[in-house]
C-alpha cells in the first residue's frame, strides 16, 4: 500500500501547492447570458467592471489592482491602463441590470480610446437537451415587461 | 477502528539461559494506516475537484472607426426599438413603429433579411433600459447570421415617435 500512499500524497501536495484560490470579487456582479462561448484570455486583460448602478472599476484580471473610476475619469483611466499594457484584451464586465445608458457611454469612451475590439463577459446560456435535439437556439429568457 | 498492532517476535520466552535477568521483550509497531489514506484521498479529491477552473467566457466586439460613415438607403434599414421597459418596437425603412415581441424577432429578422438582402438593422434602446437586452439583441443577430449592425442609445426624437405609438 505503501507505493499507493506515495502517489496519492504527490498528487495532494501537487494539487494543493497549484491551486489558487479566486480572490474573493469585490463588485457584485450579474453577468448576463450568451450563447458565446469564447474564453477570455487568462492574462493580459484589463476589466471594466460596470456594476448594477453603473459604477464602474478599472482592474487586472487578478481584480487585486481594482480601483474606482469617476465617469469623468474613464477615459483618462483605459488610455492610461491600455499604454502600460498595450497588448492587453479590455474585457467590459457589466452587470446585467447596469442602466444602459452606462454601458453606451462607456463604449462610446472605448472608442475614443481607440480600442475598438473589445470583449463582453458573459454567461453561458445553456440550451435544453430538447432545444439542443431541435437544433433550436435557447429560449429567451428576458424578462416580460 | 484505528488500532496498534503487537506482533510477537517469536524468541521471547522468559529467563532462557541468562540468569535473573529478564529479557525486555522486541515488539514490532504496525500502524493501520487505513483513515490517513482516506482523509489523503478526501482531500486530493476535494483539490482536484476544486482545480478545475471555469474561465469566463465572452462575447467580441468589434467597432467600426469612430468617424466612419456609411450612407445606406433608409428603405433598407430596419429599425429595432427597445423602450426602457425592454419591450421591442420595429420599423422597415419610412413604415409604421410596430410593436413586436422578444420571441418574434428572429424569424422577423430572417423574414426581412430574405426579402432584402441589403438589409441593414439599427438597434435603438433606451438609455433608462438595462444592459441585459442589448447583450440578449447582440445573441440574437448573431445566432441569425446578422453580424453587422448597428447600435445606439435613442434620441429623444425615437422616445416620443415610442410614446406615440404606445
Amino acid at each position: 500500500m505503501t507505493p499507493m500512499v506515495d502517489v496519492a500524497f504527490l498528487l495532494l501536495i501537487f494539487f494543493m501547492s497549484t491551486t489558487q484560490f479566486k480572490p474573493p470579487e469585490q463588485v457584485a456582479v450579474n453577468l448576463p447570458l450568451s450563447r458565446s462561448e469564447i474564453h477570455v484570455p487568462e492574462t493580459g486583460t484589463i476589466i471594466l467592471t460596470v456594476n448594477s448602478t453603473g459604477q464602474m472599476f478599472i482592474s487586472s484580471e487578478t481584480g487585486r489592482d481594482i480601483q474606482e473610476l469617476a465617469p469623468d475619469n474613464v477615459l483618462d483611466a483605459i488610455v492610461n491602463w491600455r499604454g502600460r499594457n498595450p497588448g492587453a484584451v479590455v474585457v467590459v464586465k457589466g452587470d446585467r441590470d447596469a442602466p444602459f445608458g452606462a454601458m453606451a457611454d462607456l463604449m462610446d469612451t472605448l472608442a475614443e480610446a481607440k480600442t475598438l475590439r473589445f470583449n463582453l463577459m458573459t454567461d453561458l446560456k445553456k440550451r435544453t437537451p430538447r432545444e439542443l435535439a431541435a437544433g433550436l437556439p435557447a429560449a429567451e429568457n428576458t424578462p416580460t415587461p | 477502528m484505528s488500532d496498534v498492532a503487537v506482533a510477537e517476535n517469536g524468541k521471547g520466552e522468559q529467563g532462557q539461559g541468562t540468569l535473573g535477568r529478564v529479557k525486555k521483550k522486541r515488539v514490532g509497531v504496525r500502524i493501520d494506516m487505513t483513515p490517513m489514506v482516506d482523509v489523503a484521498f478526501l482531500l486530493l479529491i476535494f483539490f482536484m475537484v476544486t482545480t478545475v477552473f471555469r474561465r469566463p467566457l465572452a462575447m467580441e466586439v468589434n467597432m467600426p472607426e469612430p468617424d466612419a460613415r456609411v450612407e445606406v438607403p433608409e428603405s433598407n434599414v430596419m429599425t429595432v426599438f427597445v423602450d426602457k421597459d425592454e419591450s421591442l418596437y420595429a420599423k422597415i425603412g419610412k413604415g409604421d413603429i410596430e410593436p413586436l415581441t422578444w420571441a418574434d424577432l428572429e424569424p422577423n429578422f430572417v423574414a426581412n433579411a430574405e426579402a432584402n438582402p441589403n438589409l441593414i438593422i439599427l438597434v435603438k434602446i433606451n438609455r433608462e433600459a438595462r444592459y441585459e437586452p442589448m447583450v440578449d439583441m447582440m445573441d440574437l443577430l448573431e445566432d441569425a447570421g446578422m453580424e453587422r449592425f448597428s447600435l445606439i442609445p435613442m434620441k429623444e426624437a425615437d422616445v416620443e415617435a415610442l410614446e406615440a405609438v404606445r
